[in-house]
Formats: C-alpha cells, sequence, structure tokens
C-alpha cells in the first residue's frame, strides 16, 4: 500500500515528448526472487516500506518508518543527459516516540544518477545521498538514515518467508483488473541497531515489517485516500488489511490477509473487510481529523487499534505535497494483546496538492 | 578717566608722528585737538582705541593701560566704554537706522530699546525704519554719533566728524554732539582741522612734533 | 543674547541686498551636490540591484565552485556531491541563449529543481497545478515576469532560442516569482538544458551546503587546493565584488565628475565671498572699532558662507533624488554605460550618502569662505576704514610659492601606481594642479598686463582698461576662478574623449579588415556554427578567404571578472595584419603563442615573452605570450590564440563568427544573399565594417552622453561665476564710471572699457585654463584611464571644438560685462547704492 498520492500526478503529466513504454501488471505471474527484490524500472512505481516497534536500553517503545519510492516519469528516451530525470528517488523516514508527543520525520528526493541516488535490480538496493536500504546475499536488510533531527542504522533479519498479498503476489487495488501492484511483505523482520538523537547514540532491538510493491497503474479515479494496516501478532503471525474509499468515506475496495504462525494464510475480500473508526484526532497543524482508533473485522475476528500516541501525522506539504497519518499501533483481540504495527491513513487532509 | 604717558609712535617708513605725548583727561571733558596734516591726530586716536599699538609709553583707560592688552581685551574694552564718530559717517548700508544704532548695544548685550530715543535725541525720531541711503550727509552723521553714545560710553573719539559738511550742518552737528555728550556725562576727544569746530569744545590741543599742549 | 541678533542682521541685511548673488552660490553648491547625490543614489540602486540578482542566483549556498570556461565536466558534481563536509550540492548550467532578433541574450539556469529548492528557491519555477512535474519536464522553460515581458510571452506559448545554428522552442510552463524586478531570467531542468542546448555532460557551476560545522574557510581552502586551479571554488562575497569590480572604474569616474562640479561650486562660493568681503571691508572694519572681536568676524563670515553651504547642499540633496529618479526612469541605472544589462533597481533615499554629499557641500561652502573670513579678520580695522585698500587684501594671494608647491605634489602624484586599482593618486593630482592653477591666476593676471601696459598706447580707453588690470590682478583673478575651473576640466575632458574616439575609429579600422562580418547571432553563447556549417560557407561562390573566430570566455581569478578568449586564425609572423599590436616578441615555433590585450599585463601580469598557463578544459596549458594588443572593447582582458592551437586544446571546433573576404566582383550584398541561402544561413547576422563601426561609435557616444552632460552643467556653473563677479566689480566700481563721465567719458566709451576687460580677462583665463586643461588631459589620458580601464590611446586635441566653446564663453563673459555694466549706469551717475545685478 502507501504512500503513492504524489505519484499519481504522473499519469496527467504530459509534460514529456516521447514518453517510454511501461509494462503492466497483470494476474498470474508468478514472483520470481530474488530478483524480484531488486527494483523494476519498467513499472511507473515501486516502494519499499519498512515500519516497526523499537524498544530503547531503558525499554520505552519508539516506532520507526523508512520508505524509498522509485518512480519511473515519462521523461524523452532521446535525452541523452545524465540529469535526464528517468528515474526520481523519494525517501522518508520518522520517528514515533511517544515522549516527544509528535513524529520526527524527514525526506529527501533525488533523480536517479551520477551514483548518488539509485534503485538497482537484482536485490533491494536504494540509495537516495546517505540514505540507503540494502538486502544482503543473506537476506538481511540494512539501513541507513542521516536526517536532520535524528538518524539511524538498523539491521532487519527475517525470521519467515516473505508473505505474497493477494493472488501470488498480484494485489488487487480496485474494481478494474488493471488496478493493480505486485506486492509482498517481510513480517516479523527482527531489528537491531543504534538510533541516534541530539547527538546521542542509543542501541534499540524490536521487530519491523517491510513491504514492497510496484505498479504501473494503481488507484481508482473515484478513491480519495485509503486505510491500511500491517502488523506482527503476538504468536508469530502477520496481519496486514487496507480499504480504498470513496469521497464519502465508503470502501470501494478492500483486502486482507491473515497468515498464522505456521504459515498458512486465510485471504479476505470485500465485504469480509471493515474498518470501523472508534475515535479521531484532528490535528492542530493542518485541521485533518483523523480516526487513529480503528475497529478492524477481518471476517469474524475482531481487531482493535490503538495509536501509540494520537499526533503521528506526516505533514511535507512544503516538499512532496502530502499530508497523512502513519503510526505505530497496538493490536488487540477480545481485550487481549495482540500484536504491533503500523496503521496509515491518508486522504483526510482535504485535496492534497503537489 | 584717560590718561596718556609719553607716547610715542614711528610709522613703518620710520617716520616718528608721536613724540612723547603726555595728557590727562578729566571725567565729561570734551577736547578739540588740532594740529597739521601728518603730525598724527588719527594715529592718536587709532592708539587710544587700542586698535594700534604704540612704540612706547602707556594709555590708562579707567586705569587700565590698552596698549598692553591683547586684540581680543582691547576689543572688549573698545566695546563697552568707547564710541566712534568718524569723518565718513561709516553706517553700514544694509541696516536700518534703528539697527545702526543699536548695533553697539547688540555688542554689549544690552536691552535694545535706549536706540529709539537716541534716534529721537539726535532729531531723527520716527525713521529708525529708513535706511541709509536715503539721509543727507548731516543725518548719517546724527546717526553716527547716536550710535558712538547709546551704550553711555565713558569716551567718544570723533576723527574730523565735521569734514565732509557744510558749514551750517557741521555747527548743527557739532551742537547735537555736545549735547549729547553732556547728557551722558561722557568724555570726548575730537580731532579737527576746524577752528569753528573746535570752539565748541571745552579745551583746544595743537598736537605738533614736541608734544600736546593746550592752544 | 545680542551677538546672535546681529548675526541674522548682517546675514539678512547682505542677502536683502544682493538675493541674486546669494542665490547664484547656492544654486551653484546645489547643483554639484545634486549631481554627485543622484549619480551616487543611481550608482548604488544599480549595484545593489545587480548584487541583490546576484544573491538570489546564489541562494542559501556556502560555497559555489565554477570552471575557469563557461562550462567544465559534469563528472566534478558527483565526486563534490560525496566529499566530506557537503552536505547538499546543486550543479547547474548557465547559458546565454541567443533569441532571434534581440541583441541581448537570455540568460538561462538549468536546475536540478530536487537539488536547488533547498538552497536557491529563488529557482524554482512555479508550475501549473494541474503540472507540477513541468519543472521536470524537457521542453518546459519558466520565465521571470521581466523575461516574459521583453519576449512578449506568456505562460502555455512557445518561445524560440538559438542552440547551435539551429532553434529550439520551449513552453513557457510558469513564472519565476522571487525573481527582482527587471532581471532578465528563465530557468530549466539541467538535463533538458544540456539536451535542448548541445551541452551534454557539461556543467556551468556547482553550489554546495556545507553540512553544521564544518569549517568554510578550511573547506574552500581544501578544496581549492584539490582542485589546483582547474575549477574555482568561490564565496557569495566574491561573487559581490566581482560584480563591484566590474563596474567600479566607470562609477568612480562619474563620482569624480560630480565632484568636479562641485569643486566649481566652490570657487563659486569662494568668489561670492571673498568679493562680499572686499566689498565690506570697511563695513567689517567698522565692526572690529565698535568692539567685534577678530574671533567673532570670522565666524560672521563662516556663518554666511556655512548657510549657504547649508541651503544648498540641502536643496541638492533633494534635487539629487529628483533627478535620480528621473535619470533612472528614462536613462536606465548604467547612465548609457551598458555595465548593468537587464538590472532594473528602485531608487531608495540613501540617509548615509545623503549625510556625506549634504557634508560636503556644506565643507566646500565653508571651504570657500576660509580665506575671505580670515582675511576679513585679519585686516587692521583703521587702515581698512579707509577707501581703495582693496587691492591690499589679495596681496596675499599673489604670493606664487604655494601655488607652485600644490602643482609641483601634482607632477610627482601623477607618477604614482594607483590605489586599489583605481587611480587616486591621478585623480588628485588633477585636483591640486586645478588648485594651484587658480592660486597662480592673480600673479599671472598682474604680470602679463603689467607687461602689456608697457607697451605705449595714446588711446585713453586702453590705457584704462590696462591700467586697471595690471594694479588690481587680485579681483580680477578672483573673477576668473570659475572660468578657469569649469574651462580647464572642459578643455582636459574633450581632449581626452576626443583622443580616446579617434583612437577607438583608428582601431576599429585596424580590427575589421575584411569585406562582410557574419556572426551566429547578435548576442549570447548557445547559438554557435559547427565544423560542417563552416565548411559550406567556405565553400560559397565569392567568398575568397574566411577567418573563423571562437569566442569564450575564461575565469583566471574568481574575484575579476572573466576575460575574453578569442580563437582565430593568426599567423605568428604576421600577427600584426589582424591584430592592432603595440609590442610583439618572437616565440618558439614548438611553443603555443598566445597574444593579451593590454589589461592582461596590468590585471595578470602576462608580459609579452613570459610563458604563462592558462586554465583550458579542466588542464592547466602552458602558452608564451607572444604580444601585446590593444583592445578598447574588454577593458577586463582579452587573450586571442590560433584556431588551431585552441581546438587542439580544447576539443572544441564550433565557431561563433567569421571574417569574409571576397573575390574581386563580388559585392558584400551578393555574398550575403548566397549565404543567406544556405539552410543555416537566415539565422545568422551579417554586417559590413562600416556598419559595426558606426553601431561601436554610437555605443562610445552614448557612454560619455553623461560625462558631456556633467561637463556642461561645469560650464555653467562657471559662467555663474563669471556673471556674478564681474557683475559685483563693476557695480563696485559705480562711483569711477561715475567720475570717468563726468570727466567727459561717453556712456557707450564705459561699457566698451568694461566689455574689453571683461573681454580679455576672460581670455586670459581660457588661455591658462587651455594650458591648465592639456595638462589634466595628459594626466586623464595617460595616468587615470591606463590605470581605470587599462587602455592607452593617442592624444588628439578637438581644436574646433575648443575654439567653438571658448568663442561661446568669450561671448558669454563679454556679454555678462556689458548687461552688468548697463544696469550699473542705468542710474544715478553720482551714486549708484542699488549694487546688485
Amino acid at each position: 500500500m502507501r504512500i503513492v498520492w504524489l505519484l499519481c500526478w504522473l499519469w496527467a503529466s504530459g509534460a514529456f515528448a516521447a514518453a517510454p513504454v511501461l509494462t503492466q501488471v497483470v494476474p498470474g505471474q508468478r514472483l520470481n526472487f530474488p530478483a524480484d527484490f531488486g527494483a523494476h524500472p519498467d513499472y511507473r512505481t515501486e516502494w519499499w516500506y519498512a515500519t516497526g516497534w523499537l524498544t530503547t536500553p531503558d525499554n520505552k517503545p519508539l516506532g520507526f518508518q523508512v520508505t524509498f519510492f522509485r518512480v519511473t516519469t515519462a521523461s524523452d528516451s532521446a535525452n541523452t543527459s545524465h540529469f535526464a530525470p528517468r528515474q526520481l528517488i523519494i525517501a522518508h523516514a520518522a520517528l514515533s516516540d511517544p515522549a516527544l508527543g509528535h513524529l520526527q520525520h524527514d525526506q529527501k528526493s533525488a533523480r536517479a544518477g551520477f551514483g548518488l541516488a539509485y534503485a538497482n535490480v537484482g536485490n533491494t538496493d536504494v540509495k537516495l545521498d546517505r540514505w540507503t536500504l540494502k538486502r544482503g546475499a543473506d537476506g538481511v536488510y540494512q539501513t541507513r538514515i542521516r536526517g536532520r533531527e535524528f538518524s539511524f542504522d538498523l539491521r532487519l533479519t527475517p525470521s519467515q518467508p516473505p508473505m505474497l498479498q493477494g493472488d501470488h503476489g498480484y494485489s488487487r487495488k480496485g474494481p478494474e483488473p488493471g488496478q493493480a501492484s505486485y506486492y509482498y511483505s517481510e513480517p516479523q523482520l527482527r531489528v537491531s541497531g543504534t538510533v541516534t538523537r541530539n547527538g546521542k547514540p542509543v542501541t534499540v532491538s524490536g521487530s519491523a515489517w517491510l513491504d514492497h510493491e510496484w505498479s504501473t497503474r494503481y488507484m481508482d479515479a473515484r478513491a480519495v485516500g485509503w486505510d491500511w494496516v500491517g502488523a506482527n501478532l503476538a504468536d508469530g503471525g502477520a496481519l496486514m488489511a487496507f480499504q480504498m474509499r470513496r469521497a464519502d468515506g465508503s470502501p470501494l475496495w478492500a483486502h486482507a490477509s491473515l497468515r498464522d504462525a505456521h504459515g498458512k494464510t486465510t485471504e479476505f475480500d470485500g465485504a469480509a473487510v471493515q474498518f470501523k473508526p472508534r475515535r479521531y484526532w484532528r490535528s492542530p497543524r493542518t485541521g485533518a481529523r483523523y480516526p487513529v482508533a480503528m475497529e478492524l473485522r477481518t471476517g469474524s475476528l475482531v481487531w482493535r487499534l490503538m495509536p501509540l500516541q494520537d499526533d503521528q501525522e506526516l505533514d511535507s506539504r512544503l516538499s512532496t505535497g502530502a499530508v497523512y497519518w502513519e503510526g505505530a499501533t497496538t493490536l488487540t483481540r477480545d481485550g487481549q494483546p495482540a500484536g504491533r504495527g503500523y496503521l496509515e491513513l491518508t486522504g483526510y487532509a482535504g485535496a492534497m496538492k503537489l | 578717566m584717560l590718561e596718556l604717558r609719553h607716547l610715542t609712535k614711528s610709522y613703518a617708513n620710520g617716520r616718528r608722528v608721536l613724540n612723547d605725548v603726555s595728557y590727562s583727561l578729566a571725567a565729561g571733558e570734551f577736547v578739540a585737538v588740532m594740529g597739521d596734516s601728518g603730525v598724527g591726530k588719527s594715529t592718536l586716536l587709532n592708539l587710544i582705541a587700542g586698535l594700534d599699538a604704540p612704540d612706547a609709553g602707556a594709555i590708562m583707560v579707567d586705569g587700565v593701560d590698552i596698549a598692553a592688552l591683547d586684540d581680543n581685551a582691547a576689543t572688549r574694552l573698545r566695546r563697552a566704554r568707547m564710541g566712534f564718530v568718524f569723518q565718513a559717517f561709516h553706517v553700514l548700508p544694509h541696516l536700518n537706522l534703528q539697527q545702526n544704532v543699536a548695533l553697539p548695544l547688540l555688542l554689549n548685550g544690552a536691552d535694545l530699546s535706549r536706540a529709539g530715543s537716541m534716534l529721537e535725541a539726535v532729531g531723527l525720531g520716527g525713521r529708525g525704519a529708513d535706511f541709509p541711503h536715503q539721509l543727507s550727509g548731516g543725518e548719517l552723521q546724527r546717526v553716527a554719533i547716536a550710535r558712538a553714545l547709546v551704550h553711555r560710553p565713558a569716551l567718544v573719539l570723533a576723527d574730523e566728524p565735521t569734514g565732509n559738511l557744510d558749514p551750517d550742518t557741521a555747527q548743527q552737528i557739532l551742537r547735537v554732539l555736545r549735547d549729547e555728550l553732556r547728557s551722558t556725562g561722557a568724555s570726548a576727544i575730537m580731532v579737527t582741522h576746524s577752528h569753528a569746530a573746535a570752539a565748541t569744545a571745552d579745551r583746544v590741543l595743537i598736537l605738533s612734533q614736541t608734544g600736546l599742549h593746550a592752544a | 543674547m545680542g551677538w546672535g541678533k546681529l548675526n541674522r542682521w548682517l546675514v539678512w541685511g547682505e542677502w536683502r541686498a544682493y538675493p541674486l548673488r546669494a542665490l547664484t552660490a547656492v544654486l551653484a553648491i546645489a547643483l554639484g551636490v545634486a549631481l554627485g547625490f543622484a549619480i551616487d543614489l543611481i550608482n548604488s540602486a544599480a549595484y545593489n540591484e545587480f548584487s541583490a540578482a546576484a544573491r538570489s542566483l546564489a541562494g542559501q549556498a556556502d560555497l559555489e565552485v565554477r570552471g575557469t570556461q563557461p562550462t567544465f565536466d559534469e563528472r566534478v558534481y558527483p565526486m563534490l556531491a560525496t566529499r566530506a563536509g557537503v552536505a547538499q550540492a546543486s550543479p547547474m548550467l548557465e547559458l546565454e541563449a541567443s533569441v532571434p532578433g534581440q541583441t541581448s541574450a537570455l540568460k538561462i539556469i538549468g536546475v536540478d529543481v530536487l537539488r536547488a529548492a533547498s538552497m536557491t528557491p529563488d529557482l524554482v519555477g512555479v508550475a501549473a497545478a494541474d503540472k507540477p512535474f513541468d519543472t521536470l519536464a524537457d521542453d518546459a522553460i519558466f520565465l521571470s515576469p521581466a523575461a516574459m515581458a521583453w519576449l512578449n510571452t506568456r505562460v502555455g506559448q512557445q518561445i524560440q532560442l538559438r542552440a547551435g545554428s539551429r532553434v529550439v522552442s520551449l513552453r513557457v510552463a510558469g513564472g519565476l516569482v522571487r525573481a527582482r524586478t527587471g532581471q532578465r531570467l528563465g530557468v530549466m531542468d539541467i538535463g533538458a538544458a544540456q539536451w535542448r542546448f548541445n551541452r551534454v555532460g557539461q556543467l556551468s557551476r556547482v553550489a554546495l551546503k556545507l553540512t553544521e560545522g564544518v569549517n568554510l574557510l578550511a573547506f574552500k581552502q581544501a578544496l581549492a587546493n584539490d582542485l589546483q586551479g582547474r575549477l574555482q571554488v568561490l564565496q557569495s562575497a566574491d561573487e559581490t565584488s566581482r560584480s563591484a569590480s566590474l563596474s567600479r572604474a566607470y562609477r568612480v569616474n562619474l563620482n569624480v565628475l560630480a565632484l568636479v562640479a562641485l569643486f566649481t561650486g566652490a570657487f563659486l562660493v569662494f568668489s561670492t565671498q571673498a568679493l562680499s568681503v572686499i566689498r565690506r571691508r570697511s563695513q567689517f572694519a567698522l565692526l572690529r572699532v565698535m568692539g567685534v572681536t577678530r574671533a567673532q568676524l570670522l565666524r560672521q563670515v563662516a556663518l554666511e558662507g556655512g548657510l549657504l553651504g547649508a541651503l544648498g547642499a540641502a536643496l541638492g540633496i533633494a534635487g539629487g533624488y529628483a533627478l535620480a529618479a528621473t535619470a533612472l526612469r528614462f536613462f536606465g541605472a548604467d547612465l548609457g554605460g551598458g555595465y548593468f544589462p537587464g538590472v532594473q533597481p528602485t531608487l531608495q533615499f540613501a540617509p548615509i550618502s545623503a549625510g556625506v554629499f549634504f557634508a560636503l557641500g556644506l565643507a566646500v561652502a565653508l571651504l570657500g569662505s576660509a580665506v575671505p573670513a580670515w582675511e576679513a579678520a585679519r585686516a587692521p580695522a583703521a587702515q581698512a576704514l579707509k577707501s581703495g585698500s582693496e587691492e591690499t587684501a589679495l596681496n596675499r594671494l599673489a604670493t606664487p610659492w604655494p601655488a607652485l608647491g600644490l602643482m609641483a605634489i601634482g607632477g610627482v602624484l601623477t607618477l604614482a601606481p594607483p590605489i586599489g586599482n583605481l587611480p587616486i593618486p591621478g585623480y588628485i593630482a588633477v585636483a591640486l594642479l586645478l588648485i594651484g592653477g587658480i592660486a597662480l591666476m592673480p600673479r599671472l593676471v598682474g604680470l602679463v598686463f603689467q607687461a602689456l601696459q608697457g607697451v605705449p598706447t595714446r588711446r585713453p580707453l586702453v590705457m584704462l582698461v590696462l591700467s586697471r588690470l595690471a594694479n588690481a590682478p587680485g579681483q580680477a583673478a578672483i573673477a576668473l576662478g570659475g572660468v578657469l575651473a569649469s574651462f580647464s576640466l572642459m578643455v582636459a575632458m574633450a581632449i581626452m574623449v576626443a583622443s580616446f574616439r579617434v583612437s577607438v575609429d583608428d582601431w576599429l579600422a585596424q580590427v575589421l579588415p575584411a569585406d562582410v562580418y557574419i556572426r551566429s547571432a547578435a548576442s549570447g553563447n548557445t547559438a554557435a556554427l559547427a565544423l560542417a556549417e563552416q565548411a559550406q560557407i567556405a565553400g560559397t561562390p565569392g567568398i575568397a578567404r574566411v577567418d573563423f573566430l571562437r569566442l569564450s570566455q575564461l575565469n583566471l581569478d574568481p574575484a575579476r571578472p572573466a576575460v575574453a578568449l578569442i580563437a582565430r586564425n593568426v599567423d605568428v609572423s604576421t600577427a600584426e595584419r589582424v591584430l592592432p599590436l603595440v609590442q610583439a616578441v618572437a616565440v618558439p615555433a614548438d611553443r603555443v603563442p598566445i597574444w593579451v590585450s593590454e589589461a592582461m599585463v596590468d590585471l595578470y601580469g602576462f608580459t609579452p615573452g613570459k610563458t604563462v598557463r592558462l586554465p583550458l578544459v579542466g588542464q592547466w596549458r602552458a602558452v608564451v605570450v607572444a604580444g601585446v594588443w590593444r583592445d578598447y572593447a574588454r577593458q577586463f582582458g582579452a587573450i586571442q590564440m590560433r584556431l588551431g592551437d585552441y581546438r587542439r586544446l580544447t576539443g572544441d571546433t564550433a565557431v561563433n563568427d567569421a571574417g569574409l573576404w571576397l573575390h574581386a566582383g563580388t559585392t558584400p550584398a551578393q555574398a550575403i544573399a548566397r549565404l543567406k541561402a544556405l539552410p543555416f544561413g537566415a539565422a545568422l547576422e551579417y554586417a559590413e565594417p562600416g556598419e559595426i563601426r558606426a553601431v561601436s561609435l554610437k555605443i562610445f557616444d552614448r557612454s560619455f552622453a553623461v560625462t558631456y552632460l556633467l561637463e556642461a552643467v561645469a560650464i555653467v556653473i562657471g559662467l555663474f561665476g563669471v556673471a556674478a563677479t564681474f557683475s559685483a566689480q563693476i557695480l563696485a566700481r559705480a562711483k569711477a564710471f561715475g567720475m570717468l563721465r563726468h570727466i567727459g567719458v561717453t556712456r557707450r566709451q564705459v561699457l566698451a572699457i568694461l566689455a574689453a576687460e571683461g573681454g580679455l580677462l576672460t581670455l586670459m583665463g581660457m588661455a591658462v585654463g587651455f594650458v591648465l586643461g592639456w595638462v589634466i588631459s595628459l594626466i586623464l589620458v595617460f595616468v587615470v584611464n591606463p590605470q581605470s580601464f587599462h587602455w592607452r590611446m593617442q592624444l588628439h586635441v578637438p581644436w574646433g571644438l575648443l575654439a567653438t566653446v571658448a568663442a561661446a564663453l568669450l561671448l558669454a563673459a563679454v556679454l555678462t560685462a556689458l548687461i552688468a555694466g548697463r544696469s550699473a549706469l542705468s542710474g544715478s551717475v553720482v551714486r549708484a547704492v542699488k549694487e546688485d545685478w
């Protein structure tokens, strides 16, 4: 899932004379690893999105988020300049510390080129200046972020095989067949590393979730935003659910996957997936109202989603233009702690513009 | 009031004009000084005024030797204690009569009101706003006399005050001068060539190579 | 206190009696202050705007890396971006895009918007809401409001620009809202700019933002060391000083000219005050007798001058502001000098500068009053009360030694080197010569007319005139101060400008030997002719020979403007045929010869025979200075090298210009018609040497227009002075004329005396003024100009112009004398009490 809003603008962009022809997402195609861990420049957009819960040495919870986007633009292929903006790399990073009361976040964007910014094929290897996310041959991810207010170096070690979303990795996003992406997740990643704030490095450990998704046509025109959640369950399972919303808040498309600790996956479609707001929080900065506490039904299962803190809004209107809520969230089932994950709420801050 | 002690003065070219001149002027005394041209009458007046310095001798004004003072001190003494009347009137052309007469009062920081009564006293009452070019020679000299006496000086120095005037006007002017000297009680030294003029003075002195002597 | 009242009475009485004279002095000061202040306001407005525009281009960057040539290899960019201590690096490609049909170019900056957004936010175009990615588009350009107005286009339309010999069409995608008023600028994607304008692989500069805590100077030094001069590291302050030095000499020259007007004003105040003091000698003596001290009298005269100065200076400040506003509106910021293209400054009142010019006006007036005040206070009162002592008051002025001393110091100063690249000693020498010359006037007037008096004559009028001039030279000389100052400066400027113009004209004939000239575009650096196109031109029938020329720029010193690098066919043995050489040396055949302009010798020490290194395409290349040539076109230096050498060293085979020699029987028109028929022919610019010469001289004249204007003002002020002093003297002598009339001299004869006196004096003043002006022109031509602009010229005296101005001045002086005389004689012959003119 994730924040592709701004990238959708490229659909409408007629700025380039001779745009390259892009590959469409079609059902029935098997994902091919390890090549599909790497970038897919023939598709319009792609992202690697890691979120997770960390624990500091003094046993305090800390949420983190690292995202690398790759966008293939409609740049004229006749342009021989090395600066021709064929691919853009965009990265977001955030820390959620309840002690602070709001998110700390940073972002970068650049055109791919000169070895300064790239998304390599073959295996996960993305770089934007000094920000990197790289998957080793052993499957372990290393990410390094150097933000203005914080930096971190984290090691994300898989404990389970990748979780292919939808139909073996073909994930429908809307009523039309082309509105889909290739999508897999790496849940239950074990995290270790350091987080540095105010010049003080702190050793952290925890668990994380990584999404890798690529697509050429993604969202239905009627959708104004979506709600998404991905969570590592306490029993070793993994839960992913999303819904695309219309302007009136009604679901346009919804889907959920639940993989239990033994690797058995259950898929839920349409009405079987329901998001019900239970509490709203209004941002003092943007005035947007987010349903930060939700009730999620997947089939007969009812999950309660509770935010680590209310203010986990990301306001990047000055650069990429998106305003959304992306926050560490705990899951309970029947009143019992069930897991920890990240909730993403987009399209609540009114019309989003670049 | 004024005492000249053994004054000697030579011109720059070496010609001696004053030779051991001594005289003592009493308060309220009006003397006329006569003598041949070039004998040093004007020079004598310049020395008394502190505008020039003697080669030898002293000029005691109110007990102070003006010849020994520096320029500023001499100027202040002159400003406060002396009044002047010249042959060529020397009235400032761009000031009106009132202003011309008021000049010494201004310089001494005194009240200006006496300028009007002084003009009246010399017969020019009501003409204070007139400018010098509207006046005849006799009238100009009346202005000069008013100016010389307006600040009640102890000593008036007059250098040929009637030299540029016809005899009738001259007589009038001398009468005015004499009357005003009397009424203010000032002493005066008048240098003149005219016996008629000299006759109006209390005493007539002759300046010659041998000094200043009674006629 | 009564003294203040007396001050007022005396000042007011004097001004009421001579209102015009006081007014003239006030106006003279006002004119000088106004001119100086206006020029300063205009200069600083233009300069501020220029540096603000430069700062806006530099943005938040800490440092900027720039090539020695307009572009450098882009591979430097990742090296800089990943260097330790660099937080951000923003690459830029700067182009001067040639615009078809326009004589000036459009500055385009190609930026990586994602890198530039945080560092140079002014260079981010505002895209339409529905096309946010236009900032990355390869067919889009964002234009500043001034650029849109200039190109007569708006968002959504296409504009045409030259790239090589072709035309590129770009879509105006939006505006640059933070561009400065008048700033003509276009911004586009850097990749698109490289591609569309044949600059793939090239950058113009990389702006760097350093990581917090990194020592800027240490980083700059280390980076500069690593780059070894192949690239330059600049701070934004360097950029400002560069733009300042671009126009500094010109600005200083204008300011000096304005000061000349003020200087002339000072003489006017001096003559007004001096004559007024002389006239009032007996009055001042009377005041002294009545008990006014010397200091009080000194203060009184100084107060009068100071009041004139303060009034004039205040008027001048107001007038200067108005003048600057008017000039900016009608002539632009560079006053025709061409130093601030595409800049539209807004005028701002400058309190400090206003204070300085006010003080200057006041000081000049006080200075003008100082000598007369001193004289008035020193005069022996008893003696001064007698009439006829006026001339003795001026005796002191007749002592020649101080004047000769000043002139000698001035002469020595002409040998001094410039201070801070400005010919300050030269200007001081000019001032000293002027002051010395004027101070010497009474002596000279006395000598000359005493000698003339010795000539036996039986004509009483001639005798009267000569005796007056011979025996009262002081007053006559004072009258001449203004004439002398303005005329000698006029002579100096006229000789300098004429020398320059004739030299430029000769030079143009020498540097334009071909029959026809073609240019790839009138301006900019994006238009060029490739090898194939060069061959087509050379192969056109009727063309005997083509001299192709590649013009580019070379940055040798970060703190100085770039020098021009000209590559063309030069034969070492016959270089003087194509270059206006002033010096040449033999160069070994295996070395690369270059020929440098005179400025290169002065600024960079490129002396003939010297081996120097030039940074070309990232390499230091050793070359030998084979000769020095005269260049009136580029004051910051130019280097010529052989086209073959240039191509070998840089790999650049394009050319900008070409000179064509035609076969006998082919007319220029025929050749141009044939060239225009070539596929790229219509886009070229064609000119015959005559046209280029005419245009060049027109530009020359325009850039000196302000100079002429300031000169004219100085002369008018000088004439005011003549009028004021003649009138004053004639009226002061009304009694003497009355006497002459009594003894049988006719009215006409009196007027003739006056006219003769005025004419003779003016003639005398002009004769001395010419000599003085000629000497000053030598300083201007041989000291000030080479030091300011680094070019030398031959002396050329514009006799016709000088004779015309001299005749006009003489006529004006005689007329002034007559008018003043008539009014003096119009009233009562015996008493002319109303002495004002």
